[in-house]
């Protein structure tokens, strides 16, 4: 048996698995974005061509929900990118406590999102709600905010809560990232008299970004797909100024039972997330290969 | 680098983590689709003990103990018959979510089909239920409430018989308007002038309801725009009625009470159900929308509202009780299941004057059969039935439509953004008529009789 063959045979049973469980259910979402289903005694499918994808362009709500997606997405991905930098670089340091301290950082992380996304519901209640309490005990407040009842601060809450559950996981693969920085490039420039700030700008930063890349593309595609945080929080609400795709096509599928056009949201919503997606990896690869 | 990146994050992360969340949108919504099939053809039937029959349905977890005894009396006179109560999740979008997914994939997972009152279009129209006129004639059909049994019916056939019903009751704090020299109120006027009377915000608030993007916000719409003389949607000419003046007047109530001369907390926009009721319930509010549960709450031996507490129908414009909006819950029959008849006899069980009292002594529901709600054992158990049972006359249906969730989603957004103050008013429901009318073109000529 050749090697090549050989590689192949070895490849296949993971081939196979993914062609099933991923392969197979985008094909068929992609097949009912072109399928009229019809909800009259029983469900009838018919082929449609690009008509939902002609609805699309003239329905208002979708390119809400993908502003939506696009805001909270840009917002989150950006403030934990930063912050998580900013933390890894402090656990990456030798001091007492750190195994703690790393394991504390992970933990936000490790929560189901459906539960912290309604703990912090209720820190932002209006009238139970602890962030209200604190922030008029410190003076900063005359009155209780609805936080999650106005479109501008209730956006702004679900970034936070974002922040808190997925930083953690930026500054996972950051810390990674610098572990994997040799000792002796770090010592080359502080022989060469290089300050703190031009040591990370000059050897670590660059030397990070294919870490930065791995989280920023990961993130970008989960803040995208926003889903459970966005249910729990806000419905979408208020007016809609919350939904997001996910949740867009979501009630498509299970709520008005359109699965032809839930997944032609779905589809759209794909090819406009892959466009910048692309676009970036095609940046880092030419970094790479100067 | 990438490759030894992602190699250091993996020892430390769990794979699932990955596989559950590393998916786009369309994929995520898909995943979230298997997850929900998934999960119903976990909790198929478990294999048939012996010959015995099994009638499957699913309840919310914490129904379990009022609907066993049920069960369990149905399972002594139909000794060869096993009754599963799949316990389910408590949320109704949720539990309606693992209906669909069953009876979209065709599965016998439920022969019984527990509907809120806004699936059963939705559900009969998608061809899920088995008809029930032939088994519920005409005399059986009258001795429910007729508002609950209406919600069931759809093209003309009836496919959910009520179990239980709800409708949206105005509750006041009685102890502070006897002492302000005050009437309980007739008109909104009225209400706004008590409020503004007797609250002290932030501390104290006039009226709280229901105001956050989801169904219980239609609900109360509803009511206001009722109170106002208005309609949303004729369910039997397909009328919109969301761009008349009485529905302008019924939103800038609501919006002049959040926004303009408030009356209601800013956050009112984000309370559900138990937001609301618990600034109620901590004597932090005069006026209260909401449902029946709250009641027994309220008067409950540690509450600190036992006794202060006052009920009636919403107001309404002309001082005539307004009407509450009606909920509640019924059964319907799979077209899936292999035993409809014992399907049928089950409801014709949990119906009876014996099931509902079963089902409503120590729950505190409110029973859909007539003579149950005159039943002094349940009455002796609940005197706040004899009030409901007035307040029932006047309710108000939402329209059964089987695009209900997409009519209802309009408005969720549009009253939503309209309360924010995102926009105004009559603009709003211009929208929003607009709206509705498109999705009801859409779907007529497609076998409207």
């Amino acid at each position: 048996m050749s090697a090549a063959r050989g590689r192949l045979l070895l490849l296949a049973p993971a081939a196979l698995l993914i062609g099933v469980v991923v392969g197979l259910p985008v094909l068929r979402v992609l097949q009912l974005s072109f399928t009229r289903v019809e909800l009259q005694q029983g469900i009838s499918e018919q082929w449609a061509g690009l008509e939902l994808y002609g609805r699309l362009w003239q329905d208002s709500r979708y390119w809400t929900s993908l502003g939506n997606t696009s805001v909270f997405t840009g917002a989150s991905v950006a403030l934990e990118t930063a912050l998580g930098v900013a933390f890894a670089l402090v656990l990456h340091q030798r001091f007492r406590g750190r195994g703690a301290l790393r394991a504390v950082v992970l933990l936000p992380w490790a929560l189901p999102t459906a539960v912290m996304a309604l703990a912090w519901a209720w820190i932002f209640n209006d009238a139970f709600g602890v962030a209200n309490d604190a922030l008029r005990r410190l003076g900063v407040l005359e009155h209780p905010v609805a936080w999650l009842g106005e479109s501008a601060t209730a956006m702004a809450v679900l970034v936070l809560a974002d922040m808190w559950k997925t930083t953690p996981f930026v500054a996972l693969v950051v810390l990674a990232g610098l572990q994997g920085i040799p000792e002796s490039a770090l010592e080359a420039a502080r022989i060469d008299g290089l300050t703190s700030w031009q040591r990370f700008r000059f050897v670590v930063l660059p030397l990070l970004t294919p870490a930065l890349l791995v989280a920023v593309v990961f993130r970008a595609v989960q803040a995208y797909g926003a889903f459970d945080l966005v249910y729990v929080m806000t419905g979408g609400g208020p007016g809609g100024s919350t939904e997001t795709v996910s949740l867009y096509s979501f009630q498509q599928y299970f709520r008005y039972l359109d699965f032809g056009y839930g997944s032609a949201v779905a589809t759209q919503g794909v090819l406009f997330a892959l466009l910048p997606l692309l676009l970036l990896l095609r940046w880092a690869q030419r970094g790479e290969v100067r | 680098m990438i490759a030894s990146s992602v190699d250091n994050v993996t020892r430390v992360l769990s794979m699932n983590e990955f596989a559950g969340r590393g998916a786009g949108s369309g994929r995520r919504a898909f995943v979230r689709g298997m997850t929900a099939v998934a999960a119903t053809s976990c909790i198929r039937r478990p294999q048939a003990a012996g010959s015995r029959a099994r009638l499957a349905m699913l309840v919310p977890a914490s129904e379990r103990e009022v609907w066993s005894p049920l069960a369990d009396a149905f399972e002594r006179s139909h000794p060869s018959t096993r009754v599963h109560l799949v316990e389910g999740p408590s949320s109704t979008d949720l539990r309606e979510n693992l209906y669909t997914a069953s009876l979209l994939a065709g599965d016998d997972s439920f022969d019984l089909v527990l509907m809120d009152v806004t699936w059963a279009a939705k559900f009969a129209a998608a061809g899920w239920l088995a008809p029930l006129d032939a088994a519920f004639g005409r005399e059986a059909q009258e001795a429910f409430l007729p508002q609950a049994l209406e919600a069931g019916r759809y093209d003309g056939r009836l496919y959910r018989i009520p179990m239980r019903t709800d409708v949206g009751v105005l509750y006041f704090r009685r102890d502070w308007l006897d002492q302000a020299g005050r009437q309980p109120p007739r008109t909104f006027e009225e209400l706004a002038q008590a409020a503004r009377a007797l609250q002290d915000p932030p501390h104290r608030w006039g009226f709280v309801w229901q105001g956050s993007q989801y169904e219980g916000l239609v609900c109360f719409f509803l009511e206001v725009l009722r109170g106002h003389g208005g309609f949303w949607v004729d369910a039997a000419t397909l009328d919109v009625g969301l761009d008349r003046p009485e529905s302008v007047a019924a939103l800038e109530f609501l919006r002049g009470a959040r926004l303009e001369q408030p009356i209601s907390p800013p956050g009112v926009t984000t309370y559900k159900e138990e937001e609301s009721r618990r600034l109620f319930q901590d004597g932090r509010a005069i006026f209260l929308r909401n449902w029946p549960y709250v009641w027994r709450l309220a008067q409950a031996a540690d509450s600190p509202l036992a006794g202060k507490v006052g009920v009636q129908a919403m107001v309404s414009v002309s001082g005539q009780p307004g009407a509450g909006t009606l909920g509640g819950w019924g059964l319907g029959v799979s077209r899936y299941s292999p035993n409809p008849d014992l399907a049928v006899a089950f409801i014709r069980h949990a119906t009876s004057i014996d099931g509902q009292r079963a089902l409503c002594r120590t729950s505190g529901y409110v029973p859909a059969r007539i003579q149950a709600l005159e039943d002094p054992v349940l009455l002796g158990a609940n005197p706040f039935l004899a009030t409901l049972r007035t307040i029932h006359e006047s309710a108000v249906a939402r329209p059964g439509l089987p695009r209900y969730a997409l009519a209802s989603d309009i408005l969720q957004r549009r009253l939503s953004a309209a309360l924010a103050g995102m926009a105004s008013a009559s603009d709003t429901l211009r929208t929003a008529a607009r709206e509705t009318r498109q999705i009801l073109e859409g779907s007529a000529g497609r076998g409207d009789p």
